[in-house]
């Protein structure tokens, strides 16, 4: 997807109408590297991906409007007939969709260093780096320049995270700090798991680092990593983090336990979805072959999948033998 | 004959001193205030000197008192150990008001301790705390400080006069009782009774609690619909290296489309006569 859209800055870009020949041959090695994993396969922001992730996150208005600390107001009483309720729980139920959006799942950002000049002259009259930066107040903040002056008299761009840095200085966000808070630590992080708190832990990753950042990468694959050992998912069932939570899992072919915990809770539509999902990101996998084969529907997809991938096929069997059971006397 | 010596220091100022033979076998002295609503006693035990033992001294709820080691000039409170009288009185190591406590290590072990909840019971620590002021409303600030050196003022705010309530960002059952459980706003000073010091020893421990993750923090929620992540501008991505010309092209593309003025030309020419290349 990078090199897609480096590709189309240099067309969209003056310099790419006299191509040298040199950048030429560099777009082609890089286009055939991406083009196996970018072209074919399905990507997060896909919109029948969207669809399974967020039918599978669930909408439970309790959770998303919990009460949260703030300033407080005397309570306001309504009188509504019926189709005025109805009308507010619509409205809220939008609200908390606006609420669910997934922070978006990115490659990592490509490091920057570019060296704009080099200037002997000014070797050693500074002791200081001098970082110049561009505050217009329009400006995007992933099209602000920002460039560093080094004492040696190298004029570079800004890194990433000293970009992060200036931009928070000078347009600060609320809730985010300047140098990333101690919570981020490994021993304070295992604190914070223990109690339970991988959602709170979450929402300041994602108030605090930018969503292709490598921090912002680490510390979701260890909350990730820490909710997976432990089968804690209920914690992030009804937020905006489990359609990522659920994508990191589906790729990394690890979707016993989470199929376990829905069977467990009796959310089968939600088990055949999460399956469904596994089969279009890695469509050459034995259970997607089958599937595709048979055209397989509801339950049998979670019969073909317990058969053919799944480590704990017994007990999925099992669960899917007990609901079809149960449904088919209710049937009558 | 041993005679041991007790020196309290009560709350409004006033040094009490008692004098006991601790040859005789059992001595128990005991001091009420009058300030204390709530009859707390403040009783020393002495055990049976024929034993061999030391003195011990329980401490039942100080709630007005405390035994200061160096609080006055000239005071020492002698550390009362086996009937030799050879042995020199050891004292107990000359402690400030600030840093006699067991708990400076593990502060938030006070809060499970007996001794905490028999003078707390469940309610916090500044419950029962009433500032003495003139009139019916408070200054809007409460005192700076309640330890000046080793002197404690009369009256000291709810964290200075137990010294056992250490503010420490680890202790998250003590913070948790200076911030309002539906706001989440630390409690002003005034309704807490805390000197200024303490407070800003709070609000500091606060920040840090929140910062590592130990107290619940409200986040904005964050909006990624308006941002593009594409990182394909010149800012961010790399600058593509300068083009050169290829032989007869020209570096805007309008410059071959407008023609200079004839006579304007032929005056620059003619002025700048020695500099241009021969051929031009």
């Amino acid at each position: 997807m990078a090199a897609f859209s480096f590709t189309r800055c240099l067309v969209r870009s003056y310099f790419c109408v006299k191509c040298v020949d040199h950048v030429q041959t560099r777009l082609q090695t890089t286009t055939r590297m991406f083009c196996v994993s970018t072209s074919r396969s399905t990507q997060f922001t896909d919109t029948e991906v969207q669809d399974i992730l967020t039918k599978i996150t669930g909408l439970d208005l309790k959770k998303v409007f919990q009460p949260i600390r703030q300033q407080l107001t005397p309570p306001k009483y309504k009188l509504m007939t019926d189709t005025e309720l109805e009308e507010a729980v619509r409205k809220a139920e939008e609200q908390a969709k606006h609420l669910l959006k997934m922070p978006p799942v990115l490659p990592e950002r490509k490091p920057i260093n570019d060296v704009l000049s080099e200037d002997q002259m000014l070797e050693g009259m500074n002791t200081a780096k001098y970082v110049f930066t561009d505050i217009n107040f329009n400006v995007p903040h992933r099209e602000r320049f920002i460039v560093v002056r080094e004492p040696s008299g190298t004029l570079r761009k800004a890194t990433w995270n000293e970009r992060d840095r200036i931009i928070q200085v000078y347009f600060p966000k609320e809730g985010r700090k300047i140098t990333p808070p101690p919570i981020f630590k490994e021993e304070n992080l295992r604190v914070v798991f223990e109690q339970d708190r991988h959602e709170d832990v979450l929402n300041q990753c994602v108030v605090q680092f930018e969503p292709d950042s490598a921090e912002f990468k680490n510390v979701l694959m260890l909350t990730y990593e820490d909710i997976e050992k432990h089968g804690k998912y209920d914690l992030l069932r009804s937020t905006r983090f489990f359609g990522g939570f659920a994508w990191h899992l589906v790729n990394g072919r690890r979707i016993d336990g989470l199929l376990v915990d829905m069977l467990q809770r009796d959310l089968m539509q939600d088990a055949v979805r999460l399956v469904r999902l596994f089969n279009l990101i890695h469509p050459q996998s034995e259970s997607a072959q089958h599937a595709q084969r048979q055209q397989a529907t509801d339950l049998n997809l979670l019969k073909i999948y317990a058969q053919y991938e799944s480590n704990r096929a017994g007990f999925i069997e099992l669960a899917v033998q007990t609901y079809e059971q149960t449904k088919a006397p209710s049937s009558f | 004959m041993h005679i041991q010596e007790l020196a309290v220091l009560r709350q409004n100022g006033s040094l009490l001193t008692t004098h006991w033979n601790s040859d005789l076998p059992h001595i128990s002295c005991h001091f009420t205030t009058k300030y204390s609503n709530t009859g707390k006693i403040f009783a020393c035990k002495h055990l049976n000197q024929h034993e061999g033992l030391f003195t011990r001294f329980v401490l039942q709820g100080i709630r007005d008192w405390k035994i200061i080691s160096s609080a006055a000039p000239g005071l020492k409170f002698r550390a009362l150990s086996s009937s030799s009288s050879s042995s020199p009185p050891s004292a107990e190591n000359t402690e400030s008001p600030e840093t006699l406590s067991r708990y400076s290590d593990r502060p938030w072990e006070y809060l499970e301790s007996e001794e905490y909840i028999e003078r707390y019971g469940a309610k916090p620590v500044w419950a029962n705390y009433r500032r003495n002021h003139k009139g019916g409303v408070p200054p809007q600030q409460t005192r700076k400080t309640c330890i000046r050196g080793d002197k404690i003022c009369g009256n000291p705010c709810p964290i200075c006069r137990d010294p056992n309530i250490i503010v420490h960002y680890k202790n998250v059952n003590l913070l948790q009782q200076f911030i309002s459980p539906q706001t989440g706003i630390v409690h002003d000073p005034t309704r807490t009774g805390v000197c200024m010091k303490q407070q800003k020893l709070l609000n500091k421990a606060i920040e840090t609690a929140r910062d590592c993750g130990l107290l619940a923090v409200q986040l904005p929620h964050v909006d990624y619909s308006k941002e593009d992540y594409s990182n394909t501008h010149g800012a961010v991505a790399p600058t593509p290296a300068p083009v050169s010309l290829r032989s007869g092209e020209l570096w805007y593309s309008w410059y071959g489309s407008i023609k200079p003025d004839e006579r304007e030309l032929a005056r620059v020419k003619r002025i700048y006569k020695d500099y241009l290349k021969p051929d031009v």
